[in-house]
């Protein structure tokens, strides 16, 4: 009990000299405008000055900076007046303006990678159709950007990010901050943004385009997996609208309930799912979205012309150009170090120091899936098949995009050795039981494996990420069922139910109205020439002299 | 008919559309922005009846009719097992009992999405049938080479002049 009274007794009187000493302080500053001069500033500022005094002149860098221990100092620090020279309230607005600097900067560029998987998925997508529509699949990857730019701007970003207000690594985010939402069950629960249209308003601001742009490449990703999967068959003017409608409406309501503040991410807070949907990098937006909507498609369009047999049984149809598709894949696993560290939105503070972790795990990831598809392919069938190996590397980078800003490099090469497998039966799947055609296997990387990225959040998370101490506004870190978790599982689940009830429905509901009304599929006339001239007016390879194919020579 | 520069024009009335629609969403308060609504959807309108207007010049597609009713009953199973899902939600408090749910809800989609549409669609695939039973039907594989039945065994079908 006396120590109880000392202790609280010394408190008080520190609690007291506080006061009396900050109070003084106040007046110290009150007075302060009276007399600017005669304030003494205070030792870290002195200290600054000091320093900013010492600081190399350009005389002395004129002389050149070799070894790069002159340039950038106290002296480069932007200061309010020039006379006084540099405050503490300089160097704090310096250090914050360099925190979001960076993370600007961070963001950007892995944008910028994620931009470039536009020709890795245009090569790989090419390469494995017929050289006669090469130059169709090329350009339904290249028109895909811009139909998904334009139409993410004018509505599919506001949908999306608009209420996605709050962001500290991109300073706020602040005009994003209008998120429609329904009460159901006592609790609130966000639907769609409703800020940023046109990037217009409020919304010119520095900190939403650079989320823009990173959003934008990610959507685009979505899209061009849809075109893959519908290669050789695909009307280029079908394909130009679903590609408008699914970047204007059915990524980003998806994309909202997952990252811009929607239901999804409310589970953990709402309804205690531990952090609610937890999908890091897109295995469940991007991948599953994409692969759902490319098995829409393709179930409306039906297979190739050859490519089932009556009995059912599916032919190859070999691809015109298998090392367009190896590079391609390298090109997106290049990019992939883009998609997956870069979905930290930043580099700098927050935890996100997290980004070598996140990069080693998808570069293991890949390359364990690739490793599955190859012993899989070579075991079973006897040769180690080039472009399932190429789709090994993808499946694993695929499901490993969800969790990799969570778990660990040997879950991470664990997650990508099961994708590898994984991608391997799913296209057995796909065309031997579903007799769904995909020239390229995009259903079974994307949709198949961004399914298995989700899952293996729920359980390989080890609850060591730390960003920014909260993850969905609950705080801790995602952890998964074999870190004791059950609940984030359950969260996962839900999101994987939502992928397949809510936005297969909805593509597969736009994609019939679309077939009702424009018709996705050419003539078969057309797809017997190929696509090339009919659908774009030029071959993708003009000079190549076409032959008759072998089995049909033989069978003539 | 392929690419065609009418499906050009109906193409760029439907992104002006579009992009029309999409201001009048912006700025739905004030009267411009329901203006814009209203133009914007008529723009649409009219392009998607271009677009009905073309369809039939696209030429004979090898994709046969197939039951409508049970494509959007697949659809119906698809969206129910989510609504099973979320149902359970509140239903059950545990987390145990939520993953059993969920489990429940993605098995219900899953059976709409790869056992009831691909029934739906392959129901009446073109590359099951005969060629003497219809024009359509005439479509058949050959490994390795998408042709015609036609090509093969002389059978007259309404794709003979594509040759």
């Amino acid at each position: 009990m006396k120590t109880w009274l000392r202790n609280h007794l010394l408190a008080g009187c520190i609690l007291a000299l506080s006061l009396a000493v900050g109070g003084m302080a106040y007046a110290e500053t009150a007075a302060a405008p009276a007399q600017p001069a005669a304030a003494p500033a205070p030792p870290a500022t002195a200290e600054l000055r000091e320093a900013a005094a010492k600081a190399p002149t350009p005389a002395d860098l004129a002389k050149g900076d070799p070894g790069g221990t002159l340039t950038g100092n106290v002296a480069d620090i932007t200061v309010t007046d020039a006379k006084a020279g540099p405050t503490m309230a300089d160097a704090g607005n310096q250090i914050g303006q360099n925190k979001i600097a960076i993370n600007f900067v961070w963001t950007l560029v892995c944008g910028f990678l994620v931009m470039f998987m536009q020709a890795g998925f245009a090569m790989v997508e090419s390469g494995l159709t017929r050289v006669k529509n090469a130059n169709h699949t090329y350009m339904m990857n290249f028109f895909v950007y811009g139909c998904g730019l334009l139409a993410y701007w004018v509505l599919g970003f506001a949908i999306q990010m608009g209420g996605a207000a709050g962001n500290a690594n991109l300073g706020g985010l602040y005009p994003l901050a209008s998120e429609h939402s329904i009460t159901l069950f006592g609790k609130t629960w966000g639907i769609f943004g409703e800020t940023g249209y046109f990037l217009a308003g409020h919304a010119y601001d520095v900190g939403v385009m650079v989320i823009f742009l990173f959003q934008m490449v990610f959507m685009d990703t979505a899209l061009t997996i849809v075109t893959g999967a519908c290669a050789e068959r695909w009307k280029f003017i079908t394909f130009s609208v679903t590609s408008i409608i699914m970047g204007a409406l059915t990524y980003p309501l998806f994309a909202n309930w997952a990252w811009g503040g929607g239901w999804l991410s409310q589970l953990g807070a709402n309804l205690g799912l531990s952090h609610g949907y937890a999908d890091f990098a897109g295995s469940g937006v991007v991948h599953s979205v994409g692969g759902l909507s490319a098995l829409a498609v393709c179930l409306i369009i039906g297979p190739r012309l050859g490519k089932f047999n009556r009995d059912g049984s599916p032919n190859p149809i070999i691809g015109h150009d298998i090392s367009a598709v190896l590079i391609g894949c390298f090109i997106l696993a290049f990019g992939w170090f883009g998609f997956n560290p870069g979905s930290t939105l930043g580099a700098s503070s927050n935890g996100n120091l997290r980004i070598g972790s996140i990069a080693v795990a998808t570069m293991l990831a890949g390359c364990t899936g690739t490793f599955g598809a190859i012993l899989y392919m070579w075991i079973s069938k006897g040769k180690p098949d080039a472009s399932m190996s190429g789709n090994g590397l993808l499946a694993g980078l695929v499901a490993i995009t969800a969790p990799s800003g969570f778990v660990s490099a040997p879950n991470a090469a664990i997650i990508g050795l099961i994708a590898g497998v994984l991608v391997c039966v799913s296209v057995y799947f796909v065309e031997n039981v579903l007799k769904v055609d995909d020239p390229v296997g995009a259903i079974s990387v994307h949709c198949t494996n961004g399914l298995w990225g989700v899952l293996a959040v729920g359980l390989f998370a080890d609850g060591t990420s730390n960003y920014g101490g909260s993850w969905n506004g609950v705080p801790g870190s995602v952890t998964g069922l074999f870190y004791g978790d059950a609940g984030q599982l359950a969260a996962q689940l839900v999101g994987i139910s939502t992928l397949l009830g809510v936005v297969f429905t909805l593509s597969f509901a736009i994609n019939m109205v679309l077939e009702y009304v424009i018709g996705h599929r050419v003539s078969a006339e057309t797809e017997l020439n190929g696509l090339d001239i009919p659908e774009m007016g030029q071959l993708g390879y003009p000079e190549f002299v076409f032959r008759p194919e072998i089995s049909y020579s033989k069978a003539a | 008919m392929a690419a065609s520069k009418s499906q050009g024009s109906y193409f760029g009335l439907f992104v002006v559309g579009g992009t029309v629609l999409c201001a009048g969403i912006a700025y739905i308060a004030t009267g411009t922005g329901k203006l814009l609504l209203l133009v914007g959807a008529a723009i649409l309108v009219a392009s998607a009846v271009g677009f009905l207007k073309i369809k039939p010049l696209e030429g004979e597609t090898p994709v046969l009719p197939s039951p409508e009713s049970m494509k959007w009953l697949g659809a119906g199973v698809c969206l129910l097992g989510w609504l099973a899902t979320l149902g359970g939600l509140h239903l059950v408090n545990s987390n145990g009992g939520r993953i059993v749910v969920a489990l429940l809800g993605i098995g219900v989609s899953l059976f709409g999405m790869l056992y009831v549409l691909p029934v739906a669609f392959n129901k009446t695939a073109f590359w099951k049938k005969p060629a003497a039973t219809s024009a359509r039907a005439g479509f058949s594989s050959v490994a390795g080479r998408a042709t015609l039945d036609s090509e093969l065994t002389a059978a007259p079908t309404a794709m003979g002049g594509m040759k």
